[in-house]
């Protein structure tokens, strides 16, 4: 419980420190995946014969558009390696990010002895995973 | 628009969009979205598909760092997104059914009230007792925090858990409806209703969002609405910005919090009775 917080020791709880974790280095790693596409595609010039198309197109994706998982997998098995699928990976885990971070919760709270939170983290994580299959299934 | 240039200014403004996100505890959806098809001419679905990475963007770069601190507070943000994600759900199956036009009126108007609620209590730094709710007690939807700016500790337990758990169940219903984000329900909730101190509650919603947003993002994904192009500095510039924006909250008085939240509430208020009488401002 959050008891277990000392006043002014600085001490932060063990599931506390875990999410925190997970948050900052996949938000780090999402970061840095777009980085490195970000500065492959300018290598291969991207950046100069490139003017971005920011209106929506009703036919086929433009370029840095991906709609699943598997098109931006395809892009990173290309050689030469597909540099906005790489960007796009980054997206992809910092979406996945505080997904993991749920879910890395539920052992942490088992661990501080807290089952009862232990519970509403399998709780959260259970209708976060139904509403990304559920809502996909409505649009 | 020439793609570097283009960058290199969403990159900025972004920046901008994570510090007013991160202090306030909303995504930066409510900046971003006008500033990107208004200022930069992007497609509105592009501009919402660079949105909602934003909200997860802010979160993971607040949250990291507000749960370090004690300002989120983890289980407060479990216990609530759980009404909040089972409202958006029962709110993305009914948005077929209910008149769209009677919601957005109701929401504006519900929204002013907030506005003069926060008015009236512009002015307390904190909740003066601690709360006696047995069901706070029971969840253990209490903390401390060392408040920098107040340079001391601070305890709070929340009031009101019930009609807390179904604000943000009705906060959820909405923005599952209307398709909006709900960063500032969950803020109004957490500081009116159930009395937590505000920055913990701006930090805690800060938390939520993430996972609210993560949940819908899917769609917009498979939609083709997230463009690398524009999302990647979107993205870092958030994630930036979140971090200074921790930094600076901090070291904010509560009442200052809640002073540069006003003015949000009043304009999605103005803008929710607007599109309820069907005008649109985007």
């Amino acid at each position: 419980m959050s008891k277990a917080r000392r006043p002014g020791s600085g001490h932060v709880p063990a599931v506390e420190l875990l999410v925190a974790r997970t948050l900052l280095v996949g938000g780090l790693l999402g970061i840095a995946l777009i980085l490195v596409g970000g500065g492959l595609y300018a290598a291969h010039g991207g950046f100069h014969h490139h003017l971005l198309q920011l209106s929506r197109p009703s036919g086929a994706a433009p370029a840095g558009v991906y709609t699943s998982v598997r098109q931006v997998l395809d892009g990173l098995q290309r050689r030469p390696v597909d540099p906005l699928a790489l960007t796009a990976l980054g997206l992809v885990a910092l979406m996945a990010t505080p997904i993991l971070a749920v879910a890395l919760a539920i052992p942490g709270f088992l661990q501080a002895g807290d089952r009862r939170y232990a519970a509403i983290a399998g709780i959260v994580l259970a209708l976060l995973v139904v509403s990304l299959a559920a809502v996909g299934g409505i649009h | 628009m020439d793609l570097i240039v283009f960058s290199v200014a969403v990159l900025f403004t972004s920046v901008g969009a994570g510090v007013v996100g991160a202090i306030l505890g909303l995504g930066g959806g409510i900046l971003l979205i006008p500033i990107l098809t208004i200022f930069y001419r992007v497609d509105l679905h592009y501009a919402m598909g660079a949105s909602i990475i934003s909200v997860i963007a802010t979160s993971s770069g607040a949250a990291a760092s507000y749960l370090r601190t004690g300002l989120s507070n983890l289980r407060v943000g479990l216990f609530l997104v759980m009404a909040t994600i089972t409202g958006a759900l029962l709110g993305a199956f009914l948005s077929r059914v209910v008149p769209v036009h009677v919601l957005e009126l109701i929401l504006g108007l519900a929204l002013s009230y907030s506005a003069f609620t926060i008015i009236k209590q512009l002015q307390d730094e904190l909740p003066t007792h601690l709360s006696e709710d047995p069901l706070a007690v029971r969840f253990g939807l209490e903390g401390r925090y060392h408040d920098l700016r107040l340079d001391r500790e601070v305890a709070y337990r929340a009031r009101r858990v019930t009609g807390g758990f179904a604000a943000m169940f009705g906060a959820g219903l909405l923005s599952g409806m209307l398709g909006i984000g709900s960063g500032a329900f969950k803020v109004l909730a957490m500081d009116y209703l159930m009395r937590l101190p505000m920055k913990v509650s701006t930090a805690t919603s800060n938390f939520m969002i993430g996972l609210t947003a993560a949940a819908s993002a899917g769609v917009y994904f498979s939609r083709g609405d997230i463009n690398v192009l524009i999302v990647a500095p979107v993205a870092m510039g958030v994630l930036g910005g979140a971090y200074l924006g921790t930094m600076l909250m901090a070291r904010m008085h509560n009442t200052t919090v809640r002073k540069l939240f006003l003015p949000v509430v009043v304009y999605l208020a103005l803008s929710m009775i607007l599109r309820g009488l069907g005008i649109h401002l985007l």
